[in-house]
């Protein structure tokens, strides 16, 4: 609070929309779908890769990677979100608009000023492009991380121990997604 | 005395059962039940195997009589593993056991013998096999051209493909 000036109400949602901090609402949605798809791989090296899951040793490696690997993708989801929300409210504020101005009645319509319509505006934007970007960057970032994992645990590191495989290809997959998804464009 | 009586009884009992024991040792009238076996999996073998396994019944009752089979001018021992029951195996690598319909000549002792002397004389055998036995081998394959962890792979590149395009088409 630069200048002891108190931030106003508008500031303060300027502010939280260009943050890269997320509601607790997306980031239970990112976390619960983070961790579902770093569980995915505990199938593949299961069934596929015959790894004894219940064995103590294995379940540990399993729960600890799926941790790890649920962080990364988790911050991979909200660096993506973050680039792609601004990016998509511009494409979207034409339609915005006008759904906004139908679902005004004439009289609400007269009464608000201009400052107000554009702010609603602005909000119901705001929201759309959230709502879009979170959706978008989970679908991108799972499609891209199973890619990784299949790649890396059927080709690269084909060769290995079920189990390096195991660690490495979830961790390289989770790293690389985490890696790539700081890219600005 | 007693010897010369022994000596004609010998040869009484030769000439009147004698002819009747080399009938005994040909077959007549063969025919015979057959189940075949051969690779088909060329990834986990290095080599095709052939097993035949047949029974033979001839008309004059005759049984466990020994055997030899002729594939592709080799000839192979038969073995018995049952009452008139037989087997015959051997194997080739996989490129020189192409597929198609085999012919295994099985012979009996004179019929086989017959044709080892044709073959040591070099003419054209012209002994007639007891039975032929059909094997049809339909070849060994190597399982799927395209194995599923790259198809899997492959579906997983498109999602992403799709995923990717449509990201690049928002932030342009």
């Amino acid at each position: 609070m630069a200048g002891g000036k108190k931030l106003t109400k508008e500031e303060e949602l300027l502010l939280q929309d260009f943050s890269r901090n997320v509601s607790t609402k997306s980031s239970a949605l990112f976390y619960g779908n983070a961790f579902i798809v770093s569980a995915i791989p505990t199938w593949l090296f299961w069934r596929i890769h015959q790894v004894d899951l219940f064995q103590s040793q294995s379940i540990v490696m399993f729960v600890i990677m799926t941790l790890i690997s649920s962080w990364l993708v988790a911050f991979a989801y909200k660096n993506v979100k973050f680039v792609l929300k601004h990016k998509v409210a511009p494409k979207r504020e034409d339609a915005v608009t006008k759904e906004v101005m139908k679902k005004l009645s004439d009289a609400d319509s007269k009464k608000m000023s201009r400052k107000e319509k554009d702010e609603r505006i602005l909000w119901k934007k705001n929201e759309v492009a959230d709502y879009e970007a979170t959706t978008f960057s989970i679908f991108y970032n799972n499609a891209l991380f199973l890619l990784l994992v299949l790649f890396m645990s059927f080709f690269a590191l084909k060769s290995q121990d079920p189990n390096i495989n195991y660690i490495l290809s979830v961790a390289l997959s989770a790293g690389l997604l985490a890696l790539l998804s700081t890219g600005q464009k | 005395m007693a010897s010369i009586l022994q000596a004609t009884f010998v040869c009484v009992f030769l000439a009147v059962f004698a002819p009747h024991f080399s009938l005994a040792e040909s077959c007549i009238g063969a025919s015979f039940n057959s189940k075949t076996y051969t690779t088909t999996d060329g990834a986990l073998s290095t080599e095709t195997v052939f097993l035949v396994e047949f029974q033979l019944s001839c008309k004059n009752k005759i049984s466990n009589i020994f055997l030899n089979a002729e594939v592709d001018g080799k000839q192979i021992p038969v073995s018995r593993s049952g009452d008139n029951k037989y087997q015959v195996s051997w194997t080739a690598e996989h490129k020189k056991a192409p597929s198609g319909t085999y012919s295994v000549c099985i012979y009996d002792e004179e019929g086989f013998s017959a044709l080892r002397k044709a073959l040591r004389t070099g003419e054209e055998s012209k002994v007639k096999p007891l039975i032929t036995v059909p094997v049809d081998h339909p070849g060994v394959s190597k399982g799927p051209w395209v194995s599923t962890e790259i198809i899997a792979t492959g579906i997983a590149g498109l999602v992403w493909y799709a995923a990717f395009a449509t990201k690049k088409s928002i932030q342009s």
